[in-house]
């Protein structure tokens, strides 16, 4: 099994390696902050993480693999 | 020449400094042997004083073979043996050894400190036929004829052996735990891509690479979140201040809003003015990592550039030791005669005279202190040569630090307004150094900003300008530098004092790091990860920190090194065995991360041509001759070839020509100086005749 976003090899049963794992991790935890700051969906939150300059690169490429897998069921996926 | 006394230093400047001190006249006889540096003195002897150039022994496989692993056999041996850079120690070693066999007495005048104290010692055990039990040993801070006379005076009876097992223990363990660790690395890499680069990690590289890595995962793995600021522009007597809000972080939008609606329009009451005076306490002396941080701060010197400054200052007798952890300034280093000396620098004469003016002098102090030196002060010696911009600064900052701890602590006065708007409270800042007290001797260098703020009492009607709402975000944690990244290795406890700079060296060189706001390349990832997941023991900060502890303790008399070395093999062997059984997998991980290095070693920038490619270095398959291609090339996009000198090693400088804006690069040969140009055959600084 490969990381949905980069080739390296996970673990049985991960969606992530250990990297994109952790990226997964904050990008899933944050949007708390977001929804109670701003009122945003999980798609605008997505397209606001992935335009900051301030993100991660990590949680940039799971930001947008997550958009590309399409919004919410992105939530459920590791 | 017989009977002479033989000093063995570990530099020729130290040699000719001590020459000079012991010699009757101040004018010993310089001479050559071999082509190294010796110095004959006269006093109530002859005493010849001859040079090292630092280590002329070291650790190596007891069979002399270079390769495989696990080894734990070893032994000490010249370095033109170990080392091929090194063939030039052969002459130092020979033309030592020959002044040994007729010399009458023996004195160890190198650094004292762990690697001094080792440097002598493997000198006169080996090449001096071991004299090292009958050598004495002269133990100095400053290379000032006085401190130098006492030294040679009144030596130690003996050698410092504590010290020296401490010595032998840390270079033996750091060579079992690099060299196997390094060829495991290497080797594997070897075996899956066939071609060769150099690996390495070691007992405190490893750690210390972990440190960068984990700051990268933080900052890659950052997702921002906002928050909202709030202060108001206030007009106090026709000037505008900025007032903070009372809450600094606003989690939400709409609260945000909602204040700076309450608010908009108003105007402001003063309901209370804190002042509150304190004291600010003079620094502390510098000990080396104090040092370097300030330099760091003040003149963005990195930790490496500062310490050998500073050695430089010492060899000069302007400074004491510098490799010292010692916060602490003993009365015996004399501080009047100190300040009487650098009186004697204009722009000194009025600090230094105030200072000699009071009746006691007592240095702020803090508690680390180093069993072999004092804390870094000026020797009170005015340079003798002119000093470049970088050593200057250096000087003057460790001169303004010593006259510093001596001051009387500084008064300041914070001033806090609070001013009412609409039940609202917003805050303005003041500060005002009300005596500068030891500011006063560190003037150019002391970081407390004053804020004026204008006289205002409680019940004063304030005009509110204007309430401004800032949109932020979280931002990640920052990158180490160089000289925060020596400070963790000091909180940490890993590493020493003389070795932190050198190993953040190594990690660039090793293209592990790049850049002055440290980055983690590919392959400093990759190497981290394969140690985590094969020998996490290696990156491991608390077992580093208990090795250190261990070397402490053998030079407090504590622990054996025998003890030490058989804990390390029995870590080592069964690690090194595991290894082995995964070489394949570590193989094919990092041979790929050098893979990937390479090819980043090869690009030199954008494509201006294309805007969107990358040039880079490539060779021809038919002739095998190197040229410039832009990585669009291979999608048709982009035909910019470009020539490159088929000789010599070319890099990347990472910059652009200040004329055209193309890439420019760095091309060495042996035994010349690097030719730096732009890759433009057009470039119009070409045709101007000056090569861009």
């Amino acid at each position: 099994m490969k990381c949905k976003v980069c080739d390296k090899r996970v673990k049985e049963g991960k969606a992530y390696c250990e990297h994109h794992a952790k990226a997964y991790e904050n990008v899933v935890d944050k949007y708390d902050s977001w929804n109670k700051a701003l009122g945003v969906t999980w798609k605008v939150y997505l397209d606001e993480i992935i335009k900051n300059p301030l993100t991660g690169s990590w949680a940039k490429e799971v930001a947008q693999q997550l958009l590309e897998e399409n919004s919410i069921s992105g939530i459920n996926s590791n | 020449m017989e009977n002479y006394t033989l000093i063995v230093t570990e530099k020729p400047d130290a040699a000719k400094r001590i020459a000079q001190a012991l010699d009757a006249d101040g004018k010993p006889q310089n001479a050559k042997r071999n082509g190294v540096p010796y110095f004959v003195a006269q006093r109530n002897r002859t005493i010849l004083v001859v040079p090292a150039i630092g280590h002329l022994y070291t650790v190596m496989q007891e069979d002399g073979k270079r390769g495989g692993y696990p080894v734990f056999n070893f032994k000490w041996a010249p370095r033109y043996a170990a080392e091929k850079t090194a063939q030039r120690t052969r002459l130092w070693i020979d033309t030592i050894s020959s002044f040994a066999e007729n010399a009458a007495d023996f004195i160890d005048a190198c650094d004292y400190d762990v690697e001094g104290s080792l440097i002598g010692y493997t000198i006169l055990k080996y090449a001096c036929n071991g004299k090292e039990r009958v050598a004495k040993r002269m133990k100095y801070s400053t290379l000032t004829k006085p401190d130098l006379e006492k030294a040679y005076e009144q030596p130690l009876a003996h050698l410092d052996f504590a010290l020296i097992e401490a010595g032998r223990t840390r270079h033996e363990v750091d060579w079992l735990y690099g060299i196997n660790l390094s060829r495991a690395l290497t080797q594997a890499a070897k075996r899956q891509s066939g071609t060769y680069a150099t690996l390495s990690t070691g007992r405190v590289q490893g750690p210390t690479l972990r440190f960068l890595v984990t700051r990268e995962h933080e900052i890659n793995c950052h997702v921002p979140t906002p928050y909202w600021t709030v202060h108001a522009e206030l007009e106090i007597d026709g000037k505008i201040f900025e007032a903070a809000y009372e809450k600094s972080v606003i989690g939400s939008k709409a609260e945000a809003a909602a204040i700076v609606e309450a608010c908009k329009g108003k105007s402001g009451i003063v309901d209370r003015v804190d002042v509150k005076e304190s004291h600010v306490a003079p620094p502390f002396p510098f000990d080396l990592g104090a040092l370097q941080y300030e330099a760091y701060g003040v003149f963005g010197y990195t930790p490496s550039r500062t310490s050998s400054i500073a050695q430089r200052l010492y060899l000069d007798a302007l400074i004491s030791y510098p490799r010292t952890s010692s916060q602490k300034l003993p009365k015996t280093i004399g501080y009047r005669q100190i300040l009487n000396g650098l009186k004697r620098e204009k722009t000194y004469g009025n600090l230094a005279q105030d200072l000699l003016a009071k009746e006691t002098l007592k240095p702020n102090e803090r508690k680390q202190e180093d069993p072999a030196h004092p804390a870094i002060y000026p020797t009170g010696n005015l340079p003798d040569r002119q000093l470049d911009v970088s050593e200057r600064r250096i000087w003057d900052l460790i001169v303004r630090r010593f006259m510093a701890v001596f001051g009387e602590p500084a008064l300041k006065q914070d001033m806090r307004v609070s001013v009412a708007v609409d039940g609202h409270h917003f805050f303005l800042h003041g500060r005002q150094i009300l005596r500068d007290g030891w500011m006063r001797f560190y003037k150019p260098y002391v970081r407390s900003k004053e804020i004026a703020l204008p006289p205002v009492k409680e019940g004063d009607k304030i005009d509110v300008r204007k309430i401004i709402c800032n949109d932020k975000f979280t931002i990640p944690p920052p990158r180490y530098t160089p000289s925060s990244l020596l400070r963790k290795m000091e909180t940490e406890g890993i590493g020493t004092k003389a070795t932190r700079a050198e190993i953040i060296e190594t990690l660039y060189n090793r293209k592990y790091i790049t850049d002055k706001t440290i980055a983690v390349t590919d392959l400093g990832f990759d190497v981290t990860e394969t140690l985590h997941d094969f020998c996490p023991g290696v990156i491991s900060v608390e077992l580093t920190k208990q090795l250190e502890q261990k070397m402490e303790q053998i030079q407090n008399g504590e622990e054996t090194r025998e003890n030490v070395l058989r804990e390390a093999v029995a870590y080592l062997a069964p690690l090194l065995e595991e290894f082995k059984r995964n070489e394949e997998a570590i193989g094919k991980a990092l041979s790929e991360a050098v893979r990937k290095a390479r090819i980043q070693e090869r690009i030199l920038g954008n494509c201006p041509a294309c805007g969107t490619g990358k040039l880079m270095i490539l060779y021809s398959r038919k002739t095998g001759k190197r040229f410039i291609g832009c990585t669009n090339y291979f999608k048709n996009q982009c035909k910019t070839s470009l020539p490159l000198p088929q000789k010599g090693l070319v890099k990347a400088t990472g910059r652009t020509c200040r004329v055209c804006g193309w890439p420019t690069v760095t091309v060495r040969f042996a035994g010349r100086r690097p030719w730096q140009f732009c890759v433009n055959p057009a470039c119009p600084q070409k045709r101007k005749g000056s090569g861009g």
